[in-house]
């Protein structure tokens, strides 16, 4: 091995890290598909164009709520290649909705017969934000009536947060090559056993004459468990022509249409003494829905602090946009933004120090300690007093928390040892990105006792065991025992036939970077060993199914994060200078894996604080940026020093780690504005205009 | 929605290709970048691609060059130029610094390296209703301005309609700081030129064009004054891959820290290249390092402004913008949050 500090992704040599830090068994492992993913070579679904290849594509409403007036079947029928054009609907509830299909021999006579349908839509008015048709929160009940009027302070605010898109780089897609009798189905899936289940009835065929391959995912988030629209359509025209068939959608599709994290608005009448002790009071949340009426929640209060009595209401709220879907966290980014923030304010309101009054209000030992290592980290005691800056650049520093609780899943895997000395770890759950490969052969060649290289680890198929879909952050905590057990059910049956031929005792024998050792003495190298099996191949099974098994996690993946930043409070820019980022998650398998989800989270959570909005035309509903050019997200240049701080005290079993590092940076960040300006910005995303007026507010002293 | 893509020799031949009747709708087409936006969004369909791209010189860091003149020195450089060679030009530093700052830090540097400097000039505006094909926008031959009852928190405060884009190029008030002049030649081949403040009209004037060059017209060089004393300074949301939300330009002539003549224009503040002659005279003998007497004279670019509701932030930002173009033009830091603090 070479010198570890070499392998570090992140910006932290390994000395220099403080106490408490995770030194795992792996502490350098790239992602097994690393190079495949770089240099294009990895085949991603999108990738599958097939000889005899059919494309079909969605007929959409183009407005937030139109009727179809008119519209030429025949003129797009006719157009060279178009193999059919139909339409099912003649109204669109939001922009992106589907009322029809057209099916094409290629991607341009798909788009010259959209253009040929000539669809014209007569538009009515639509309702484009949660705050265009929201209900008055429930009144106040008796008992928080009495416990704010007994409050020597009642703190009220309220919070926004916008419509934010999962935003796949990989568009939602689904390929299906029908050969005519069989067919394999390409997914781009957070749930290849989803698919698995939902293909079935649209591809007309039973389970065994297909199969569902997932082998890479540009990005889900939450967006990819279901087929979708365009999964259904795929294998239904598939099904029909007994042809290879693509539905991918495009890049405003991908905006419109295939889920989102909801807009949130919550508000706060919290009662307050003066020594900080929160009484108790009213959360009421709202969450705009879109076009359906529910999967709106706002997780405010979360449940990390101590609040008193809390009287806690929410309402969805539907208008005329796309429906959501889960997204990373659903409904903790947008309410730890409004919590953090509102801890905040009601810690300046009573002069206590923001870190200070977090230990006293946290529910969570385990954050209380990470408290002062981020305090540390951060560097907080360079924190001036909130508002008495008075410099055109002005620093503020922020702090968030966040948990994730012990979600289990069932999954199976094997490990199988060939004759040759190579060796398969099998399970059929998909890497989204996280790194589940990796983890996966870690586990397999550690618990087996070979080298990670002899390891092939074989992911992302209806045909190898059955592995969970990845959401609730489960694929890892779930899979990781089952591969355990495969590995040692593997090592055992091959230690068994060893001892067996050459007459020795199995418990004598260990298995060890390879070799078959007894006692200090190697007795076989690998290749030999592999000779003893009986059979050409050893299968080594393991099962998890969450419950009373010694390699699950106990408790939560808890963390906070802390910000360092910096307002230019002539023009409302802000630039986040520095993140650090404590994280539990158990045993941590593959260091840098790991690390990368920590920073991916921060990434996303600064996204969606400082840029990203789902933005709704107020006059005709139509989505006005449904790219990547307006739709801003953060960019390689507003990247700040993000170091993962991996916390191992008392932490054991492998445990959930992708959702909560995205959970409290928002609140951080908002927090820091706050410490830099003396004025909180309570809406999301944090952009100049923001910025600025919040300074007007102040009677501009800038 | 299928189209011929023609490798014209010269610029003379792709003019006489745009003005060949037997086509459609003839496009040029240079680094591509707009025009392949364009196409991917189904706004345009022509069927013939003019690809001047073939006709770039061959020389190394883009053709540019400087040159003596009787009124003084010139930066001349290829039309073909792109915003990377631009911003890395020890000529363009040396000589007219605000037009390699123009574009230094403009969208990406996959963007920059192909990106040109006509293509920069030429190219439509970023206004999300223009881009969305079912808006049928003033541009696209409607008749409503879809932002004034929309979503404008980034059009014009400046110009007063009817269109409230602004103009997407960076480069076009760089040049008209720089006494620009943009050479270009017709189907005829007659060579033209045309100073850069007279490239762009008033959507009143012409709403479904920005510029005023013909439509046989093929842009081959262009030229700027020799003006060591200016800058460019842009503010933007994001750092990376984002179009600023204001920025200046200006060019000064300063007798030790005095200024002795200023010229000051604006982007993203109005459907053109936006003059600032107020600030201009107010900035005369004003001393550079007179913070007071600078914060006063660029207020004056703000008075004519007319906000609409979401784009109120631009008044604001405007009068930040120019002083930052007036420090980095006397050759001091901006002050911003990427160049150290105040």
């Amino acid at each position: 091995m070479a010198d570890e500090t070499t392998h570090l992704p992140t910006h932290m040599p390994i000395e220099n890290r403080p106490r408490n830090i995770s030194r795992s068994v792996n502490d350098h492992t790239s992602r097994l598909d690393g190079v495949a993913k770089v240099t294009g070579r990895a085949a991603y679904t999108r990738d599958r164009y097939l000889d005899n290849q059919l494309f079909a594509g969605f007929i959409r409403c183009p407005w937030g709520q139109a009727r179809l007036e008119s519209f030429d079947r025949e003129r797009a029928l006719e157009v060279d290649g178009v193999v059919e054009v139909e339409l099912q609907g003649r109204s669109g509830e939001y922009h992106g909705d589907i009322v029809g299909h057209i099916v094409a021999e290629s991607k341009p006579a798909l788009r010259r017969a959209m253009n040929a349908l000539g669809a014209t839509w007569r538009r009515r008015p639509s309702l484009t934000r949660l705050e265009d048709d929201m209900d008055d929160p429930p009144d106040v009940n008796a008992a928080t009536r009495d416990l704010l009027s007994e409050a020597e302070h009642v703190f009220e605010a309220t919070y926004t947060t916008p419509v934010q898109t999962h935003a796949c780089l990989e568009t939602h897609v689904l390929v299906v090559d029908h050969d005519g009798e069989r067919a394999t189905v390409y997914a781009s899936t957070q749930g290849t056993s989803v698919v698995n289940e939902q293909v079935a009835e649209p591809l007309d065929l039973p389970q065994s004459k297909y199969e569902v391959v997932c082998e890479y995912v540009g990005g889900g988030f939450g967006s990819k468990f279901p087929i979708g629209r365009e999964g259904q359509l795929a294998a239904s025209i598939a099904a029909k022509y007994k042809r290879p068939v693509m539905c991918d959608l495009d890049r405003a599709e991908e905006h419109l249409d295939t889920g989102n994290r909801p807009s949130s608005r919550s508000t706060v009448r919290i009662g307050v003494n003066e020594d900080g002790t929160i009484l108790g009071g009213r959360i009421h949340t709202w969450g705009g829905t879109g076009v359906v009426q529910r999967g709106g929640g706002v997780r405010f209060p979360s449940g990390r602090f101590d609040f008193g009595e809390i009287q806690k209401s929410h309402h969805d709220v539907s208008f005329n946009g796309g429906a959501p879907r889960p997204m990373r966290a659903p409904g903790h980014p947008q309410g730890a933004f409004a919590e953090e923030l509102m801890v905040d304010e009601i810690a300046e309101l009573v002069g206590v120090d923001p870190v200070e009054y977090r230990k006293r209000l946290d529910t969570s030992d385990a954050r209380r300690e990470m408290y002062d290592l981020g305090a540390e980290l951060i560097g907080w005691n360079q924190r001036e007093a909130t508002g008495e800056q008075r410099r055109a650049i002005r620093r503020g520093f922020g702090v968030g928390s966040t948990t994730w609780g012990p979600n289990r899943s069932n999954a199976e895997c094997e490990v199988v040892i060939h004759q040759d000395g190579s060796v398969e770890a099998r399970t059929g759950t998909q890497d989204i990105g996280t790194g589940q490969k990796t983890i996966m052969g870690v586990l397999a060649a550690e618990h087996l006792g070979v080298p990670l290289r002899n390891v092939e680890v074989r992911i992302g198929r209806s045909t190898l065991p059955a592995g969970p879909p990845s959401g609730g952050s489960v694929t890892a905590p779930g899979t990781s025992p089952a591969m355990i057990d495969a590995a040692h059910d593997a090592r055992r049956q091959l230690l068994d036939a060893i001892a067996e031929q050459e007459d020795l005792n199995a418990d004598d024998l260990r298995l060890e970077g390879g070799n078959v050792y007894r006692g200090d003495e190697r007795i076989l190298e690998w290749s030999r060993a592999v000779r003893r099996m009986r059979n050409d191949r050893i299968t080594g099974r393991g099962r998890s199914t969450g419950r009373d098994d010694p390699h699950w996690g106990e408790g939560h993946s808890d963390g906070v994060q802390f910000v360092s930043l910096s307002v230019d409070v002539e023009t409302g820019m802000i630039r986040v200078d520095k993140v650090i980022a404590i994280q539990s998650c158990g045993r941590v398998v593959a260091r840098k894996t790991a690390e990368s989800q920590i920073i991916g989270g921060v990434i996303q959570g600064l996204s969606f604080a400082l840029y990203e909005e789902k933005l709704l035309d107020r006059w005709t509903g139509a989505m006005v940026n449904p790219d990547l050019e307006m739709y801003k997200i953060l960019g390689s240049r507003d990247m700040p020093h993000i170091v993962p701080v991996l916390w191992d005290k008392g932490q054991s079993g492998v445990r959930s780690l992708g959702e909560p590092p995205v959970i409290p940076t928002a609140g951080a960040v908002a927090g820091a504005v706050f410490n830099a300006l003396g004025r909180p910005v309570r809406d999301l995303p944090l952009t100049p205009d923001k910025v600025l007026a919040a300074l007007d507010s102040q009677g501009g002293d800038a | 929605m299928s189209f011929a893509i023609a490798r014209p020799t010269s610029h003379e031949h792709a003019a006489r290709l745009l003005a060949d009747g037997s086509y459609r709708l003839p496009v040029l087409k240079a680094g591509g970048m707009d025009v392949v936006d364009h196409l991917k969004e189904n706004l345009i369909d022509p069927d013939l691609l003019v690809d001047v791209q073939p006709l770039r010189p061959d020389e190394p860091g883009g053709a540019i060059h400087h040159i003596e003149t009787e009124n003084g020195g010139r930066v001349v450089f290829d039309a073909s130029t792109t915003m990377t060679e631009l911003a890395e030009s020890e000529v363009v530093r040396e000589h007219c610094p605000v037009v390699g700052q123009s574009v230094a830090d403009a969208a990406t540097p996959q963007v920059r390296n192909v990106a040109t400097a006509a293509g920069n000039l030429l190219q439509r505006p970023r206004c999300w209703y223009y881009r969305r094909k079912q808006f049928d926008c003033l541009k696209k031959g409607g008749s409503t301005c879809y932002a004034v009852e929309g979503e404008n928190r980034y059009h014009a405060i400046f110009g007063d309609g009817p269109c409230y884009i602004v103009h997407p190029s960076n480069l076009a008030p760089a040049l008209n700081v720089s006494d620009g002049v943009v050479h270009w030649v017709n189907r005829d081949g007659e060579s033209h030129r045309t100073p850069s403040r007279d490239l762009f009209h008033s959507p009143r004037e012409d709403v479904e064009s920005e510029h005023t060059l013909p439509n046989d017209a093929v842009i081959t060089r262009i030229e700027v004054a020799d003006r060591p004393a200016s800058g460019f300074y842009a503010v933007k949301e994001k750092q990376s891959f984002d179009w600023p939300l204001v920025f200046a330009c200006v060019q000064l002539d300063l007798d030790g820290d005095r200024i002795e003549s200023a010229d000051v224009w604006a982007g993203a503040v109005a459907p053109v290249p936006w003059p600032l002659p107020d600030v201009a005279e107010a900035l005369r003998g004003v001393r550079i390092t007179d913070a007071g007497a600078v914060r006063e004279a660029c207020a004056n670019a703000i008075r004519d402004a007319r906000p609409m509701r979401d784009n109120g932030y631009k008044v604001k930002l405007l009068p930040v913008a120019i002083r930052r173009a007036i420090r980095r033009a006397s050759g001091r830091p901006a002050h911003d949050l990427f160049d150290g603090e105040e």
